[in-house]
């Protein structure tokens, strides 16, 4: 079930979530909402408005690797992988 | 660099070096190994305590101002430009105002255990310009802040009683000689209701909006109920300060049930979080952070029951260690336990390494070992101030002391990942 408040869709490039102008912690809640969906394929895009800290040890947690990717000014946007 | 980096450039910044919170955590566990270590030594003469310089007024501040404040400052440097938004505008306050606490607390307990006044209103000196350079770094950054305003009003809340408290405790240190005081023990009680409950309680009621749903990965919290914690929570620390320092027990009676009030609402907020969190297995550390919420409640009803004349036998004594003890020691070794290998964990990641897993991070051997030491010295030390047993209070102290080492063993393993 998606995140009531964070916008999702799927692009060719795989699946993206805008979580920006959300308090924390629901930014983090969305992207592993997402993640832990069944049918989420393993490339993720996160839309957010800051550099995410608190996120990272729980994607190592659960074997995704991030990595920060161009955006729009203002933006920051990460491409999150499931690691092999 | 182009706009997007110097954004990223402007939120990296908001992750502090790992040296700053980490020295504070250090800092911390060292002095809960000596806290404890004093108190096993002062244990006869913790049940009838009643204020004074000495071993057990040493332990309390070992406790209070090493523990407690060096791991809220800790965290409050890393975690507020993080939750606010907001990077600390230098990093070199941070690095002074441990400096300038670290010597000051221990030449303020050293001279509290001998009974030396010049060398009290020293270190006394020392510990309150760290707090005050740590004042004006957190009053900077909340008054910068845009989002979380309960986080930022606990945090405003916590400055005004860092004054308060930090201006009595140099008054009473004074008073030892000069007796200008009128009522030495009444500043005594204020002096611990604005440190224990408004400087270092609203500190932990407002970092637990952050760090609760965080860890418990649940939705935010209603904030009209935030509100109304932080009003009650505020408004029952500035009367119990005004009816302590005018010795009105009525004052103190509605103020104690307020502070009861404000920390229902806190307790059903974070239980709140708990339930409708993602995470369900929370671990060893929230039974410590469950714990310090039986004991917040325990020592409210306690304070009640003491100002409406309920006969406890050293039930001012009882109160103080239930209040720093049960309360804030748990929940902030519960809270420290989860943060180190969290922030540990970030920092090895941001430096370009392979991600350390927080399991990786974390020993569960040493933890396990405090946590039990930990609840076994907080009860032995209770019965034993009731009990008038300086016997008990030595066991519970050296269990205590049994603890604190296991979690300096937890915390020396995570600092030897960061090298």
């Amino acid at each position: 079930m998606p995140h009531p408040l964070a916008n999702e869709w799927h692009a060719a490039d795989g699946i993206h979530i805008d979580v920006r102008g959300l308090s924390p912690p629901e930014p983090m809640v969305a992207i592993l909402t997402l993640l832990e969906h069944p049918d989420t394929n393993d490339r993720v895009f996160v839309h957010h408005d800051r550099e995410p800290v608190f996120l990272y040890p729980e994607l190592a947690e659960r074997g995704w690797h991030h990595q920060i990717v161009a955006g729009e000014p203002g933006e920051v946007r990460l491409l999150l992988t499931r690691q092999e | 660099m182009t706009l997007a980096a110097r954004f990223l450039g402007g939120a990296k910044s908001r992750l502090l070096p790992a040296s700053i919170p980490f020295r504070y955590f250090t800092a911390a566990v060292s002095f809960h190994v000596l806290a404890w270590l004093v108190l096993f030594a002062a244990a006869d003469e913790l049940p009838g305590f009643i204020g004074g310089p000495g071993n057990v007024l040493a332990a309390i501040h070992l406790l209070t101002l090493g523990v407690l404040v060096m791991t809220a400052m800790g965290a409050a440097f890393q975690l507020l430009p993080v939750a606010t938004r907001r990077p600390l505008a230098q990093t070199w306050p941070a690095r002074v105002s441990f400096w300038l606490l670290t010597p000051g607390i221990l030449m303020l307990t050293y001279s509290m255990a001998i009974g030396h006044e010049t060398a009290m209103i020293v270190g006394g000196i020392g510990v309150v310009v760290g707090l005050v350079v740590f004042a004006v770094v957190v009053a900077d950054n909340l008054r910068r802040a845009r989002d979380m305003p309960i986080v930022g009003a606990h945090g405003w809340g916590a400055v005004v009683s860092l004054a308060g408290f930090a201006g009595l405790g140099l008054a009473l240190i004074a008073n030892f000689s000069s007796g200008f005081l009128p009522d030495h023990q009444s500043a005594s009680i204020a002096h611990m209701i604005l440190a224990g409950f408004g400087f270092m309680g609203l500190l932990a009621f407002g970092f637990s909006h952050v760090l609760i749903p965080m860890f418990a990965l649940s939705h935010t919290l209603p904030p009209h109920l935030g509100w109304t914690e932080f009003w009650l929570a505020f408004a029952a620390c500035g009367l119990a300060t005004a009816a302590a320092l005018t010795d009105n027990p009525i004052g103190l009676a509605v103020a104690a049930v307020m502070g009861l009030c404000a920390s229902a609402v806190y307790v059903w907020l974070m239980n709140t979080a708990l339930k409708t969190g993602m995470r369900k297995r929370l671990g060893l550390s929230f039974v410590l952070v469950k714990s310090s919420w039986v004991a917040l409640m325990i020592c409210l009803a306690l304070g009640l029951a003491i100002v409406l004349g309920v006969p406890i036998p050293n039930g001012a004594t009882l109160f103080g260690f239930v209040l720093l003890a049960g309360w804030l020691l748990t929940f902030l070794t519960g809270i420290l336990q989860r943060i180190m290998p969290f922030l540990a964990s970030m920092h090895v990641a941001g430096a370009g390494g392979k991600p350390v897993m927080l399991s990786e991070l974390t020993a569960e051997n040493p933890l396990k070992v405090h946590a039990g030491c930990h609840v076994g010295a907080v009860t032995l030390c209770s019965l034993g101030i009731i009990a008038n047993s300086g016997m008990l209070v030595r066991f519970g102290a050296a269990l205590g002391l049994t603890g604190a080492l296991a979690f300096a063993v937890f915390t020396f393993l995570i600092v030897n990942r960061l090298r």
